[in-house]
């Protein structure tokens, strides 16, 4: 091995994470191994993640992210859960793995760089959409000078901008495995400049088909298990903090924090019931970072109405201070009155879940022996968790209004206000699975 | 030799661009570090960056469709090139410049301005979504940092009566320019920050975009990416160092180990601010560089040339 092999071996392994079924609450982790560079677009990793289980609709997509790596490169399946196995053998070589750690993926990465092992071929023909030549009446590729598709490729049509003018507009499909976005969520945009100008919510990729193995696991399975059995309060509420925290890591990565993002991620998984102040302290420290307020302040506000039919810590972030925890016998001997703010942004819904993850671990520490009954209603992450299809109704909720808070939006606003929803289509799709089968 | 002669001239700003980019890569690395508080080894995070770009010279080239292929070779080289010509016209250390001209602040001036070509043409040629966007955001927010830190430029050749830089550093030997034009390089670093598409004014390759004009670049390609956008920052920081904080000058130490020290500390300032602040809105940069970066810039125009008369 020659000096610029052996000194790459010994690179930050880059990967992408592509997160199929159950894969959410793993991939978490994912940002803390170390020597391991969590990488925002294909053409910068050399491994391919597939955590979870893909589904049919993820596949073409995933298949397509794998062509695109640079060669070399390898695919390593982090299994979670049943099924899925029909769907990978899609892919040439793929590594295998039941739990993972930096070791693993280590061993892969260097028998890579190293020549040792092939690197992945391509999983999908490499065929032109359309022919280069001789298409159309003149052999000019196809029709149209301004608009129409010459060579097959539909040229980006005009469209009046709101100074009046007329101007290209760009139509994207973003997702279901885009960077920073909800995993699975696909948007399909026209764009004029980085101004989104219209908005569609694509199919969901998690949506269960006959035969498909269960969804999950998920992230706010512990609040559902407490609905039909007792729960320490103290775990309930570590895990909400956990999850607040673990999305503020989320949306400082946004926001080109990333190192102040792994400094969140790693507090969150060793967060202290003894010292709240901690956590408090933490979030005192970003909320008065001026960039950040700055960054978040009035994008994606949500109407009342909307946030009221979400619930959750959204729409206590736009005041409407609905909590199923108000109504829990175990939750008012504490002394537990939910946070709220009023703005209804995104700023708000940042300040919104740090203030509540200060609140779950002091709320833990106080709550030792407390046991929560089973039975009524449960106040999860992202709003309230109760009978079976009731889980996912705060994502779906918010997804359907997407469109409308998107439009006429920059595109890093945009990408503010989708990420300040936190939505889970995994949920969506478990909702939408658990009405089907109800009687 | 002389340090005009075009070997000279190659070797000593190559070695200034190829230095001042892994130092930039390092502190990055380390201001990355003591925010994330992960305690990484100090051996991994010197020799980090040399271990990427090998994994990057190992990493085939990709392609997109029908890309500009000359436009994309030529964007890195056009950044890398504009970066070098900035360099050239500071003094390194006393009477060590490869060109001290005359007008070299019009000339620094000049070069940060065609920095947006670049950046615009590796957006462009990939031929691709992500990457135009990023192109056009790049474009977008070019002008509101360009015109003050012309201006703030001029400010600083007025106290030296001449648009030389080397005469510029000398007239800095009784006091700084950081001093004498407090305004000055704090508006100078805002718009370095935003010429080397930097932290929180990353408009062109940021994660929200993932990746933007990089989306499409892999391999030796990327590399020349990351080293031409290392090598902005360091030319901003060169300048810095010779226009406010008194070039070569300082006691005991050689010129060219204090222009060294003063070069690595804008370095560490920059990349430091790309650890805190996070990326601005565009729309309200805009607003904020109009209504007050650039009229801060003609109050220190102003007050400077009222001082100098």
């Amino acid at each position: 091995m020659g000096l610029i092999a052996r000194l790459a071996t010994a690179a930050d392994i880059p990967v992408l994470p592509v997160i199929g079924v159950g894969g959410r609450a793993a991939a978490r982790h994912l940002g803390l191994l170390d020597g391991v560079r969590v990488v925002d677009h294909a053409r910068a990793a050399a491994l391919l993640l597939v955590v979870g289980r893909p589904t049919r609709a993820l596949l073409r997509p995933l298949l397509a992210l794998h062509d695109q790596l640079p060669t070399p490169r390898a695919t390593v399946w982090w299994k979670i859960g049943l099924g899925g196995d029909e769907l990978m053998e899609a892919f040439a070589d793929v590594v295998e793995c039941r739990a993972l750690d930096e070791r693993l993926l280590r061993a892969v990465f260097v028998e890579l760089v190293s020549g040792a092992r092939y690197s992945d071929s391509p999983a999908l023909p490499d065929i032109e959409p359309a022919a280069w030549r001789g298409v159309g009446p003149y052999g000019q590729g196809g029709t149209g000078m301004t608009g129409g598709t010459p060579y097959g490729r539909p040229l980006a049509a005009r469209a009046p901008d709101p100074d009046g003018l007329e101007l290209d507009q760009l139509q994207l499909e973003v997702g279901p495995a885009f960077a920073h976005l909800p995993p699975g969520l696909v948007l399909h945009l026209g764009v004029q400049g980085d101004v989104l100008r219209t908005v569609a919510v694509g199919d969901n990729p998690f949506t269960r088909w006959p035969g498909d193995p269960p969804l999950g696991p998920l992230e706010s399975d512990v609040f559902d298990e407490a609905i039909t059995s007792p729960t320490p309060l103290a775990s309930l509420e570590l895990a909400r903090a956990r999850h607040h925290l673990r999305w503020v890591a989320s949306a400082l990565r946004l926001h080109g924090l990333t190192a102040m993002g792994r400094q969140v991620a790693g507090f969150a998984e060793v967060l202290d019931i003894d010292d709240p102040t901690a956590t408090t302290e933490l979030a005192r420290g970003l909320v008065r970072n001026r960039s950040l307020r700055s960054t978040m302040d009035g994008v994606g506000v949500l109407s009342a109405a909307d946030a009221r039919a979400a619930g959750g810590p959204v729409a206590r972030a736009s005041a409407v201070a609905v909590d199923a925890r108000t109504d829990d016998d175990a939750y008012r001997r504490l002394g537990f009155e939910p946070i709220t703010h009023a703005a209804g942004d995104a700023w708000a819904r940042f300040g919104q879940r740090l203030g509540e993850a200060g609140q779950a671990v002091a709320l833990a520490g106080r709550s030792r022996a407390s046991v929560r009954s089973p039975g009524a209603a449960v106040e999860g992450p992202r709003g309230p968790v109760g009978k079976a299809g009731h889980r996912g109704v705060t994502s779906a909720w918010l997804a359907a209004v997407l469109p409308a808070l998107l439009t006429g939006s920059e595109w890093g606003d945009a990408m503010t206000a989708v990420v300040s929803l936190d939505l889970d289509l995994e949920e969506i799709a478990g909702a939408d699975a658990a009405v089907d089968v109800a009687p | 030799m002389s340090w005009s002669s075009p070997v000279a001239a190659v070797v000593v700003v190559g070695l200034v661009l190829a230095v001042g980019a892994y130092v930039v890569a390092v502190s990055d690395r380390l201001a990355g570090r003591a925010t994330a508080r992960t305690g990484a080894a100090i051996g991994a995070v010197l020799a980090g960056p040399a271990r990427d770009g090998a994994l990057l010279l190992l990493t085939r080239r990709s392609s997109s469709q029908r890309p500009d292929a000359q436009g994309w070779v030529l964007a890195p080289m056009i950044v890398v090139a504009m970066a070098a010509v900035a360099v050239a016209v500071v003094p390194l250390s006393q009477g060590v410049a490869v060109a001290d001209m005359d007008d070299g602040i019009v000339l620094i001036a000049a070069v940060f301005a065609l920095v947006m070509v670049g950046v615009y043409l590796h957006g462009w040629s990939a031929n691709a979504p992500m990457p135009l966007v990023g192109g056009y955001r790049f474009v977008a927010l070019a002008l509101s940092y360009e015109m003050p830190l012309a201006l703030v430029l001029i400010a600083a050749a007025l106290p030296a009566e001449s648009l030389s830089v080397g005469a510029v550093v000398v007239s800095q030997h009784d006091l700084w320019n950081v001093v004498r034009q407090p305004l000055g390089l704090p508006l100078f670093l805002v718009a370095g920050t935003g010429l080397a598409g930097w932290g929180p004014l990353n408009m062109a390759d940021g994660p929200d975009l993932a990746g933007g004009t990089t989306a499409e670049v892999s391999g030796p390609a990327r590399l020349a990416w990351e080293v031409a956008r290392r090598s902005v920052v360091v030319a901003v920081a060169v300048v810095a160092a010779a226009i406010f904080l008194g070039g070569w000058q300082g006691p005991v130490l050689p010129g060219w180990l204090w222009m060294a020290a003063k070069t690595v500390v804008v370095i560490v300032v920059i990349t430091g601010i790309g650890h805190r602040v996070a990326r601005v809105r565009l729309e309200r940069f805009v607003i904020v560089a109009w209504a007050v970066l650039i009229p801060l810039a003609l109050v220190d125009v102003f007050v400077s040339g009222a001082l100098a008369l």
